[in-house]
């Protein structure tokens, strides 16, 4: 499962990729390669836990 | 290796690392991220002088996939001459995913051997445990691949000794230094000296620091006797407020000061020999 706040897109209205990038929707930035692992819960990451900003929005903590 | 080897005139091994698992195109567009586009920036750098390619592989969206190291590695042979190929087997992903660098037909001549974790965020941590440092260096031993072997900070230094002691690497040794971040040893030209200082005998050391270190850091690695390693994975801009337009860029300028320094740059053959690569 992916976080909710992730889209993959080309661009963010300044700049345009050739290909689909991710995307988070609360920085409202484009995320790093790193940091996509976490968005996507991939290996071990869970984006509820382990997302700082994903936290924040929530209106919670980061664990 | 020591200023004695400056003085002398000892070949600098010059290593580009194009890209990276950190950071991508969101963070400068110049970041090479297919296997195309980094086999012909990987090409530019070889023409400038690096003798070895530090490599990841990256899915289509940008994203950190070893299972594109094989494309990565293919394209570089395509379009370079002799350039030694490194591939990572650093990063987050568990095991099983980072042991894939070692595993590609032909397996690299070398391969990066990190030898602790480090911190990203407030909860990303690099998986590398001293049973995961021992099966990679066994299985490197085992194909033929040589190890740099990566150290984040000075306690690591303790791993290079320890493998050493162990004969799980094989001489001469070859260690990257890793200074800068928030992760990396705190990036002073006294820490340099002092890392170096604790370097096992028979060992060859090369200097990689991040951002705005990169330049002064790696250049005292030339005085040093040591070797090099810049590009953009490491580093994103030329100057304070211009970002690298290509890692060739960054080669150039480092090409140039090694040169200055009256050091010459290693040919891949020449890095071979002086790394024991055969």
């Amino acid at each position: 499962m992916s976080c909710p706040y992730l889209e993959y897109r080309t661009t963010d209205g300044d700049r345009e990729f050739d290909a689909e990038r991710a995307y988070c929707l609360v920085a409202d930035r484009f995320v790093s390669p790193m940091k996509a692992d976490v968005c996507n819960e991939r290996f071990e990451f869970a984006y509820d836990e382990h997302c700082e900003l994903y936290a924040r929005h929530e209106g919670g903590r980061v664990q | 290796m020591t200023y004695e080897h400056y003085l002398e005139g000892v070949p600098v091994i010059l290593t580009v690392a194009t890209t990276g698992g950190v950071r991508g195109k969101e963070a400068n567009p110049n970041v090479p991220e297919q296997p195309e586009e980094i086999a012909a920036q990987v090409r530019e750098c070889e023409k400038l002088g690096a003798a070895v390619v530090h490599v990841h592989g990256r899915d289509e969206h940008g994203e950190n996939d070893a299972g594109r190291l094989q494309a990565v590695d293919d394209a570089i042979r395509d379009r370079c001459e002799d350039i030694v190929i490194q591939n990572t087997t650093g990063g987050q992903a568990p095991y099983e995913e980072r042991v894939r660098g070692i595993r590609t037909d032909p397996p690299p001549e070398m391969a990066s051997l990190d030898l602790g974790p480090f911190k990203r965020g407030q909860h990303i941590i690099t998986e590398h445990t001293r049973h995961n440092i021992d099966s990679l260096a066994t299985e490197m031993q085992e194909r033929g691949i040589k190890p740099e072997m990566e150290v984040f900070n000075g306690g690591q230094l303790q791993e290079v000794h320890r493998l050493a002691d162990e004969g799980l690497v094989t001489e001469p040794y070859y260690v990257n230094l890793i200074f800068g971040g928030r992760s990396f040893t705190i990036p002073t030209p006294r820490n340099v000296l002092g890392m170096v200082a604790d370097l096992p005998p028979n060992t060859q050391f090369n200097v990689l620091a991040t951002g705005r270190h990169q330049l002064p850091l790696t250049t005292l690695s030339v005085l040093l006797g040591g070797h090099v390693r810049v590009g953009l994975e490491d580093n994103h801009y030329l100057e304070r407020g211009r970002p690298a337009t290509s890692n060739a860029e960054l080669v150039a300028r480092s090409a140039a000061i090694i040169e200055h320094l009256g050091r010459d740059l290693a040919t891949p053959a020449e890095a071979r020999e002086r790394l024991g690569i055969y």
